[in-house]
């Protein structure tokens, strides 16, 4: 138990740290935000003013942070200038839909990369390898705005495809079952596109972990015992191979957040990632760090997930973690 | 299967590459700012070598194009005006490498321009927008690399040499560094910084922001090779006529962390030109008229664009063979570091 | 003076974190004392664990006593500040086990011997080069190998190497850690003679740290053994290894095939 709440810590202190981050930026950084807003006409000198004044920027660092914390914790993360609403429902709707399309991808990816992976290293240097390896690696050339954008130009070329956006424009009239392939028509290419370009990788590295665990002097005991292969590969290999899988898998969520936030922008795709560019363009300070803040949770609970799933997974870290 | 120096030849063939892009105002037929109203989204010509009379010609060459009567934006050849194709011509002037002027152009036509890869909605040449926007990028991508491994290089050394608070303080940093997925923090940093800059400015400071996103993680690495680095043997040997820390650090230990930084820098640079390419697709990067490309991508996100006139996805194919390079690279480095490892474990064995 | 080195009651304690967080006290050496005639060799024996490593770190000034005296011609140096220390450093010089380690693989011959020169500071670099050929000389490395990477030359060579990188800054005491224990029989034997043929042109003293006894008998004028951190034994070689005082003594003896077999001091080719 106390691992848990270990790593639940270690989290905090991650999220803690990346908002007085965040939070620096804002505050050192030249070009102050406000200045900026004074030049824009859409917001007048006095709505500046009082914004200066509610946020009190005339006040000494720390306390302007711990402000902001409580009212964070009250579950008020600013205003929004551009939409002129607050921030948090903004927000949810936004993470909720990259949320979806992250853990689709996410499942999809280590879905594919697993197999793959795993078939390749259990056949290395032979014809399925070396199909996999090749095909990995020119994938791997393809860097994913480049894949983005050619995804985008087949929807369009082709008509198979939505060319953007969640729901189609008569979704409201249809029963939830018909809503439901409406949504997953939608998601099909945002989330190939995504899929797509963190696959190589993968599976590169499942390929690796796999590969090296096989040959590993335990595994060829086990074998001169006689052990099945079908058993050796799934109860002794992989077992071994989990420890650095789930590493991998932590490591994976970073990346995915990233590419979604890539295929979001491109394809049109309602989550985080418009919403952060939007916020950017129009200087709107507090979407931009409530944004910012969403994909670490994100990323940190993705992480947290990783290390229960090493729990469970490797008796070493059990043994250590309930000493 | 092992052969020692193999990325050699991939370091020659990106050399050849960069190289093109570095005489981009040579190999690029004009002057990327260069407009042509009458010419919006021309789609790329076609060269021939025989004309439409059955006369085959020595010199490939193009026909002049027209608005088809009746359209506003098909294009279709005069096949009365014939284009032929010359090397080395006069063209615009432009500084070879930036500092020698020059008016030499690898091919052009005398006449009426050619647009090898069409026009974009000003009328400009793609092909000299490709070229010379890959300068950008690709210093984009160099400079930010190497600002990267200078940061990674000198913290990861204190934190391995040094140890103690330094090394906690230094490593925890990292940690949340690596706690934002990347993309969202090099927006947060964009995005906290002056939006509406002058091109050079916004070059450095893009430069800036992608340099400093990275370091954590060859940060890491350089600390690990550090740390086994100065437990050595012969470093102790060292400490025991007398060196001092400096020494140390500057022939003995640092010298270990080159073969991580080059393969670090053969995956980083890619990666950071795809930075500038996000970013400026976005609009947040370097702005017009200067061509990145990024920005040249940029345009793809009008529908109308993006269905009809295809040549505008070009650009983004301008950085698979640098991308093919470096992962090459890459990989031959990796695998040379993983033989030189295989030969000293078997060495020691004596 | 003709005792170079004086060691006198000296102790070192290690702290290590136990199991449950309380601070566990490893002496490491206690109450060792004894003595090396100028040009002579003693050889340091006892097994693994015994505590002759820490002794060489502690003479060597690389790591500090915790109690104890160490007198290095006629001059207390254990309680001396690393600036004071710098002058001494150069006097006493290691020999580790092993050359693989001891010797950064990426330097050249002529890199390695005059490193410590570059170090301290001494010589010009034409002077420094003249200075490391003599060395290589010396030790019975060609000279058409001086530019060669410490990694081309075998395990025999680059001990030789350690040997004339420890004699570039004309030590009076050389401490020799296991040094020939890392090598085949044939080589030891030639190093060894090497080292015997140092010590006659060069008046070195050594200091001989070894856990073969056979080893400690063809090099050694007096013997010391060790267990568990103490001198259990010290005398001659010749008395001692005839009539061994302690137990432990008796079983070193015992372990080296051809004393244990004969009881004769071996032959070495």
């Amino acid at each position: 138990m106390s691992y848990f709440l270990r790593r639940l810590m270690h989290g905090t202190f991650l999220l803690i740290g990346v908002s007085i981050l965040t939070f620096l930026f804002t505050t050192l950084a030249p070009g102050n935000y406000f200045d900026e807003m004074r030049l824009n006409p859409q917001i007048s000198p006095e709505t500046v003013a009082a914004l200066r004044a509610q946020y009190q920027l005339d006040r000494p660092l720390p306390m302007r942070y711990g402000r902001w914390v409580k009212a964070l914790l009250h579950g008020d993360m600013g205003f929004s200038f551009a939409y002129n609403s607050p921030v948090a429902p903004l927000l949810w709707v936004r993470a909720r839909n990259t949320l979806l399309l992250t853990v689709m991808a996410t499942l999809m990816a280590w879905g594919l990369a697993l197999p793959l992976g795993i078939w390749s290293a259990t056949t290395l240097g032979r014809l399925p390898d070396r199909a996999i390896s090749g095909a990995t690696a020119a994938l791997l050339v393809i860097p994913d705005l480049v894949l983005a954008i050619a995804m985008l130009i087949l929807a369009v070329r082709s008509g198979w495809f939505p060319t953007g956006g969640m729901a189609s424009a008569a979704v409201e009239g249809l029963s939830p079952v018909q809503k439901l392939r409406d949504l997953a028509w939608h998601m099909e290419l945002p989330v190939l596109a995504v899929v797509l370009s963190a696959l190589p990788t993968l599976v590169r590295h499942v390929r690796a972990a796999v590969a090296e665990v096989l040959d590993a002097p335990f595994l060829r005991a086990a074998a001169s015992h006689g052990i099945p292969r079908r058993t050796l590969l799934y109860r002794y290999a992989l077992r071994a191979a989990a420890n650095p899988l789930i590493s991998l898998f932590g490591f994976s969520v970073g990346t995915l957040l990233s590419g979604s936030l890539l295929v979001e922008v491109v394809m049109s795709w309602p989550g985080l990632g418009p919403l952060l560019l939007e916020a950017i363009l129009a200087r709107d300070l507090f979407v931009v760090i409530g944004g910012v803040l969403c994909s670490t949770v994100f990323l940190v609970t993705g992480n947290f997930f990783a290390d229960v799933l090493i729990y469970w997974a490797d008796p070493r870290i059990r043994s250590q973690a309930d000493a | 299967m092992m052969q020692r120096g193999r990325w050699k030849r991939w370091l020659v063939a990106l050399a050849i590459l960069h190289g093109i892009i570095g005489c981009a105002g040579f190999f690029a037929p004009y002057d990327p700012a260069e407009q042509d109203r009458e010419r919006p989204y021309l789609p790329p010509m076609k060269i021939h070598i025989v004309d439409t009379t059955g006369h085959f010609h020595f010199r490939p060459f193009f026909y002049a194009v027209h608005l088809r009567d009746g359209s506003f934006d098909q294009f279709e050849e005069s096949t009365d005006q014939v284009l032929p194709l010359h090397f080395l011509v006069s063209g615009a002037r432009y500084r070879f490498l930036g500092l020698v002027p020059s008016r030499m152009h690898f091919f052009g036509a005398s006449a009426s321009r050619i647009y090898l890869l069409g026009s974009d909605a000003y009328g400009r040449d793609q092909l000299s927008r490709i070229l010379n926007g890959g300068q950008i990028s690709l210093l984009a991508g160099l400079l930010g690399a190497g600002l990267t491994l200078f940061f990674g290089v000198l913290i990861g050394a204190t934190a391995g040499f040094y140890g103690g608070w330094r090394d906690g303080l230094l490593m925890r940093v990292a940690e949340l560094f690596m706690a934002l997925p990347w993309l969202y923090m090099l927006l947060a940093l964009r995005a906290f910084l002056p939006l509406t800059v002058s091109p050079p400015w916004a070059f450095f400071l893009i430069i800036a922001v992608i340099g400093t996103v990275g370091w954590a993680r060859p940060a890491r690495l350089v600390r690990g090779v550090v740390l086994s680095a100065k437990e050595r043997d012969y470093v102790r040997a060292a400490r025991g006529f007398g060196a001092k820390d400096d020494y140390l650090l500057r022939r003995h230990v640092l010298p270990e962390t080159s073969s991580v930084i080059l393969t670090q820098a053969a995956i980083l640079v890619p990666q950071f030109v795809l930075a500038e390419m996000t970013l400026s697709f976005l609009g947040l990067g370097v702005p017009e008229p200067v061509p990145t490309w990024g920005s040249l991508l940029a345009s793809l996100q009008q529908y109308s664009v993006l269905v009809s006139y295809w040549w505008m996805y070009l650009p983004a194919l301008a950085i698979v063979p640098f991308f093919l390079g470096y992962l090459g690279l890459a990989s031959a480095l990796q695998q040379d570091a993983g033989t030189e490892k295989i030969e000293k474990a078997t060495s020691g064995v004596r | 003076m003709d005792r170079l080195l004086i060691v006198e009651k000296l102790a070192k304690r290690y702290e290590r974190a136990g199991v449950l967080g309380a601070k566990k006290e490893v002496m490491a050496l206690q109450d060792v004392s004894f003595s090396i005639g100028r040009a002579s060799t003693l050889a340091l024996v006892g097994e693994s664990g015994s505590g002759k490593s820490t002794l060489a770190l502690c003479i060597a000034c690389l790591e500090r006593p915790t109690s104890g005296r160490v007198v290095f011609d006629g001059k207390e140096i254990a309680t001396l500040d690393e600036k004071q220390l710098r002058a001494v450093r150069p006097k006493i010089q290691l020999v580790f086990q092993d050359p693989a380690r001891s010797l950064n693989p990426r330097f050249s011959a002529i890199e390695l011997v005059s490193e410590p020169l570059i170090v301290q500071g001494r010589l010009n670099k034409q002077e420094r080069e003249d200075r490391a050929r003599d060395l290589l000389v010396q030790v019975g490395i060609p000279q058409v190998k001086a530019s060669q990477k410490a990694d081309e030359f075998s395990g025999g060579q680059r001990q030789r190497l350690a040997i004339a990188r420890a004699l570039s800054l004309e030590p009076k005491l050389l401490i020799l850690d296991e040094a020939l224990s890392a090598l085949d029989c044939s080589v030891q034997a030639q190093i060894s003679n090497l080292l015997l043929e140092l010590q006659a042109s060069l008046g070195l003293t050594y200091l001989f740290i070894t856990h073969d006894l056979g080893m400690a008998a063809h090099l050694a004028d007096e013997i010391a053994v060790m267990e568990q951190g103490r001198v259990v034994e010290l005398g001659a070689a010749e008395k001692l290894l005839r009539a061994p005082g302690q137990e432990v003594t008796r079983r070193l003896i015992a372990a080296t095939p051809r004393l244990g077999a004969a009881g004769n001091l071996p032959q070495v080719v």
